[in-house]
């Protein structure tokens, strides 16, 4: 006898026609609805995030170059029909021409100049004021014979629009004055003002000579741009790269990465919820399919053949359960983007198919996860079973069982979310849950035997029929620290969610406030210190704004070996080593920091330093590293004595070198400060540099702005998606106590033929859906504690906020849900014929 | 012991023979004897009743010659085979298509329809023609009309027709029945009994059953009574 694939099918078929077949197909279809629905949703969202970000590249591609970029690049652009715009940038003295002749010095400034070729930007807008001072936006192609130039140079060089300016052998008329250009890539504390010319004009003005330094760029955009730099990426030559906003804006990275680890989490979250609808609704279906094992048996299958067929009876109910969950989450995420529509600029990018292949595969890994065990069990019913039902079935797989169970649940959450700490996280979660579950239930079940057995609670006064309700979860001990655990684990994921939707959300949101600084000031001399902070705004307690010291030097040797751009391979690296790195002094470690390696220096150390942990992996630089800078000429080595993490979406002045300040004390150096001005104050800048024309000022409320939107969107978005969560965990928790409703029926019909009244037997449902739900809800309560706490301190570092409230309304929610439950599946047999019921 | 058969001549290895079984079940710290030293022999085509009183050890001792569970001490054989020796796997093969059961309590599967609980032993087979063979059984046993319909839409007797014409679908050599009319009333009883002693004429099956019922018994080739786990007649 073989295993007939046909067989297989046509018992599938048949077995859909039960309520255990179709509830377990269902809640697995569910599963891998949620699970696919949030995992597309989010990636549209990413992505979207992504777009918008890549505004502040001013094109949805950007590849820069230490050399023209070939022909080729472009060619290839606009063969998949995006625009293109290339761009020269470079840096160079530009002075005010007054009355056709060059202004005495003091009228130049070193600028960022920028020669492109078309209408710029792409992506985003350059900025010009109106009559009233209110920007607005502006598209403009730079003709020859005119620059633009910024706010900050037409201050610097008292010019306006119409005047004429030099620029190497030119005199080209400042066509526009505008206040913002959308590109704002690169350190904006090396920013200088900024000029735009016509690339046509670039030979003419003679700027660019052979020994020149300069970036070229190709900035592209359209449909296709991703497709495009996957493309090219693997192609791009020596000193070509391709620029991400990410790798650009530290900032905007680590806003985008937590915007990601939020979404990961629901995703994460629906596949908690998975489990516990499908681990019931399993438990169900097989335990009718025990009946049918032991007539294979009978009949004559070998345990080999009865386990396979059952393998395949559970892979095709997987697969039809998969189509059915993958057609969901099409529809579901296709509501979510209809319910988000007006949160986004544009239309949400569609999802690529790799996430609902992923929640395709969800299924059969987390079925298959949890039915192994008990299906090799099956397999292993005796035949002897048929002559004696009463035989006790066969046990689940113990330990095997939850170690596979595990695998799968991990299997699933790393698929999610990608991050192996995160599946450590809820798998360990899972594991201590249903241990605790047991634990939990044991003592319960022990204190309901002490009550009712030696007949406490009717001594206590108790009604005896709910003795009978606590007797009853006694008797179905195993049924009932599943149940128990099952439900738990469902409040949990509840309460979890609505804790992270909430609490930690709001405390990341926090982390940016409306009066984060917004305006910097660099190249502060020390004599200007004090008329400078005469201007600026104090802080909301009153104190005045702090000024950091800010020291150049460039890293010349490490551990005494000389070092130079050339060895290095990697780009950043090289970059790096060619620029002056910004030092800076700090008694003490600087919010928004955190030593990761070794300890941070006392205020009376020398020659040591702490460095940014990021930039120290890039340059290779370990702890206890000596490293030497040229400072102005002069040598200064110091030891690298910590490594510090730096929340860079924090916006303050942040430093990737920090050393003691009596080693800073004797260095040539300006200072630099940062502070927030409301966005309707146009005037102290332009004071500022009137009194210190030397000091450049610089705006990044447009980044700021930018990642507050994302911020604000990414809460929107999550509000559905955890919203969406939530209604499939209702749903899951309902199904969880209606799936364990079959025995509990059958007791209640039977004591009804036995005399019961009904309100007997309402007070013994009472008094057993209140302990289940009761236990429950403590239990997910306690579970979603450690969990939230284990999140928010290990893969948000956000700081963890109690919050008794949620936890309060949680417990509630959790007992009066589960008796709900239990009241609407057991509700009917009070109205039914006992011997309908019996008979089922 | 039994008396040898009327029937014994005509075949000379037996369709069943049992020697000396046992069957042991812990009780708490003791050891309970819930069948006591049974031999047996069943010539093929033979009917034998197994007959005592409730908890006396019928369904233990059906379980054992059915090869459903294992004896303690001592040994059955079917047609010559000794199958205590065998293991489950093989076990399961012999009985493939080989051996009927019509269960007291246990019977069909709900979620098929008559047809379909009747097609399962042929399907399992790997039989083509289950479904005309499974339909021409059920016109047999007079359910040529309810062929799709589930169990629980059928009565008692309905359904214990189902079961029998499942036990008989695959041409087995031997059938048990265990409490075959137990749940029905005389009338159904006696038709059901009709069918079965039927089959055993048309297709030389041997039938072996247990019942408290006197009349049923009285039909049999041979009676087998047993009293607290020992062969008393
Ligand atoms: N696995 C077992 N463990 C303990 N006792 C058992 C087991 N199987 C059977 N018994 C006991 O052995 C005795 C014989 O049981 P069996 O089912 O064979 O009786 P029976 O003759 O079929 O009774 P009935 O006519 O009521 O069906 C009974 O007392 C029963 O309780
Ligand atoms: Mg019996």
């Amino acid at each position: 006898m073989s295993v007939v694939p046909r067989l297989i099918v046509r018992f599938v078929r048949r077995e859909l026609r039960t309520a255990e077949a179709r509830i377990l197909v269902l809640a697995l279809a569910v599963a891998v609805a949620s699970v696919g629905a949030v995992a597309m949703f989010s990636e549209r969202v990413k992505a979207a995030f992504a777009n918008q970000a890549n505004v502040l590249l001013g094109a949805d591609v950007m590849i820069s170059g230490d050399r023209p970029l070939p022909e080729s690049l472009i060619a290839e652009a606009t063969a998949r029909g995006l625009r293109t715009t290339l761009s020269t940038r470079f840096g160079s003295m530009v002075a005010a021409v007054r009355n056709d002749a060059v202004a005495p010095a003091g009228d130049t400034a070193l600028s960022d100049v920028k020669a492109i070729s078309g209408d710029y930007p792409l992506r985003g807008a350059l900025e010009k004021r109106n009559a009233a001072g209110e920007r607005v936006p502006f598209v403009a192609s730079v003709h020859p014979g005119e620059v633009f130039v910024d706010e900050r140079l037409a201050a610097r060089l008292r010019v306006k629009a119409g005047d004429r300016i030099e620029l190497g052998k030119l005199k080209p008329r400042v066509a526009q004055v505008f206040a913002e250009e959308p590109e704002v890539a690169g350190s904006f504390l090396s920013a200088s003002p900024k000029v735009l010319m016509s690339d046509a004009d670039v030979a003419a003005s003679e700027l660019l000579g052979p020994g020149s330094r300069a970036t070229y760029r190709l900035q592209v955009a359209g449909d296709r741009a991703q497709e495009f730099a996957e493309a090219i990426k693997p192609r791009l030559g020596p000193g070509q790269r391709l620029e991400t906003v990410r790798e650009l804006r530290p900032e905007v990275r680590s806003t985008l990465e937590r915007s990601e680890q939020f979404l990961g989490l629901a995703a994460s979250f629906s596949v908690f919820l998975a489990v516990v609808a499908i681990v019931l609704a399993l438990r169900r279906y097989l335990k009718r399919e025990i009946d049918t094992a032991t007539l294979f048996r009978t009949l004559g299958a070998g345990q080999r053949q009865t386990f396979l067929h059952f393998l395949g009876q559970f892979f095709v109910l997987a697969l039809i359960a998969c189509v059915l969950g993958v057609l969901l989450a099409f529809v579901a995420q296709a509501l979510l983007a209809w319910a988000v529509r007006g949160l986004f600029a544009s239309t949400l990018p569609p999802a690529g198919w790799l996430p609902l292949g992923k929640a395709f595969a969800t299924g059969p890994i987390l079925l298959l996860g949890f039915a192994l065990p008990p299906l090799v069990a099956l397999a292993a019913t005796p035949p002897v079973r048929a002559l004696r039902r009463e035989l006790p079935a066969v046990n689940g797989g113990g330990v095997f069982a939850v170690l596979l169970g595990a695998i799968a649940v991990l299997a699933v959450v790393l698929m999610q979310s990608q991050d192996l700490q995160t599946g450590a996280i809820f798998v360990g979660g899972l594991i201590a849950l249903v241990g605790l579950a047991t634990g939990f239930a044991a003592l319960l079940l022990w204190a309901i035997r002490r009550l009712v057995r030696h007949g406490r609670l009717g001594k206590l006064g108790g009604p005896q029929s709910w003795a009978y309700g606590l007797a009853n979860l006694d008797r179905r001990r195993l049924s009932t620290a599943l149940q128990i655990a099952c439900l738990g684990l469902g409040v949990t994921t509840l309460i979890a969610v609505g804790f992270v939707r909430t609490d930690l959300f709001s405390a990341w949101q926090k982390s940016l406030p409306p009066d984060a600084p917004n305006r910097f000031l660099i190249n502060i001399q020390p004599d200007q210190i004090e008329s400078v902070r005469t201007l600026l705004p104090k802080t909301a307690d009153g104190k005045p704004i702090a000024l950091y010291p800010m020291v150049r030097g460039r890293l010349v040797a490490v551990n005494d070996k000389a070092v130079s751009p050339k060895d290095y391979a990697d780009e950043r690296a090289k970059r790096l080593v060619d620029r002056e790195f910004n030092l800076s002094a700090a008694e003490a470690l600087p919010p928004a920091n955190k030593i990761v390696a070794g300890e941070y220096f006392a205020a009376t150390d020398r020659g040591v330093m702490s460095i940014e942990d990021g930039i120290a992996a890039t340059l290779g630089l370990k702890l206890g590293d000596r490293v030497t800078f040229d400072v102005a000429g002069e040598a200064l080595e110091v030891r690298i004595t910590s490594l510090r993490k730096v929340e860079w979406d924090s916006f303050r002045v942040n430093f990737f070198a920090l050393l003691p300040e009596p080693t800073v004390a004797p260095l040539p150096k300006s200072y630099i400060t940062a502070f927030h001005l409301p966005g309707s104050d146009s005037k102290t800048l332009p004071t500022i540099v009137n009194v210190a024309p030397n000091v450049l000022a610089i705006d990044v409320s447009e980044i700021m702005g930018r990642v507050r939107a994302i911020v604000d969107q990414v809460a929107r978005a999550l509000e559905f998606v955890f919203a969406f969560t939530l209604l499939a965990g209702l749903l899951t928790l309902y199904t969880a106590v209606v799936a364990t409703q079959d025995e509990r029926r059958y007791d209640t019909a039977l004591i009804r033929t036995l005399g019961g009244t009904r309100r007997q037997i309402v007070a013994s449902l009472i008094a057993e859906f209140s302990a289940l739900g009761g236990a429950a809800g403590l239990l997910g309560v306690a579970g979603a504690i450690a969990l939230t706490w284990t999140l928010a301190t290990r893969i948000l570092k956000i700081d963890f906020v109690a919050s008794p409230s949620v936890w309060i309304s949680g417990f509630a929610l959790a007992t009066g849900l589960t008796m709900l439950a239990g009241w609407l599946g057991t509700r009917s047999v009070l109205n039914t014929p006992p011997i309908q019921v019996l008979r089922e | 012991m039994t008396e040898p058969s009327k029937t014994d001549h005509l075949n000379a290895i037996p369709a069943i023979h049992a020697d000396r079984v046992s069957r042991i079940v812990p009780l708490g710290e003791r050891q309970l004897t819930i069948l006591d030293d049974v031999s047996l022999t069943v010539a093929r085509g033979e009917t034998m009743a197994i007959v005592g009183a409730s908890g006396s050890g019928k369904t233990t001792l059906l379980g054992l010659l059915a090869g459903l569970d294992r004896p303690d001490q001592g040994n059955v054989a079917w047609h010559g085979e000794t199958i205590s020796a065998l293991s489950e796997e093989q076990l399961a093969i012999r009985r493939q298509g080989a051996i009927g059961f019509v269960f007291q309590s246990f019977q069909l599967l709900p979620a098929l329809t008559a047809l379909e609980n009747v097609m399962l032993p042929l399907e399992l087979a790997g039989a083509r023609d289950a479904e005309s063979r499974a339909s021409a059984w059920l016109d047999r046993v007079g359910l040529g009309e309810r062929v799709e319909h589930l169990p629980r839409q059928l009565s008692g007797g309905e359904q214990q027709r189902v079961a029998i014409a499942r036990a008989f679908v695959a041409d087995p050599k031997i059938v048990f029945a265990d409490e075959p009319t137990g749940n029905l009333d005389t009338d159904t009883g006696a038709e059901i009994v009709e069918l079965m002693f039927a089959l055993n004429r048309e297709q030389g099956t041997t039938l072996v059953l247990v019942t408290h019922d006197i009349e049923l018994a009285a039909r049999c080739n041979r009676v087998l009574r047993l009293a607290r786990g020992k062969v008393v007649a």
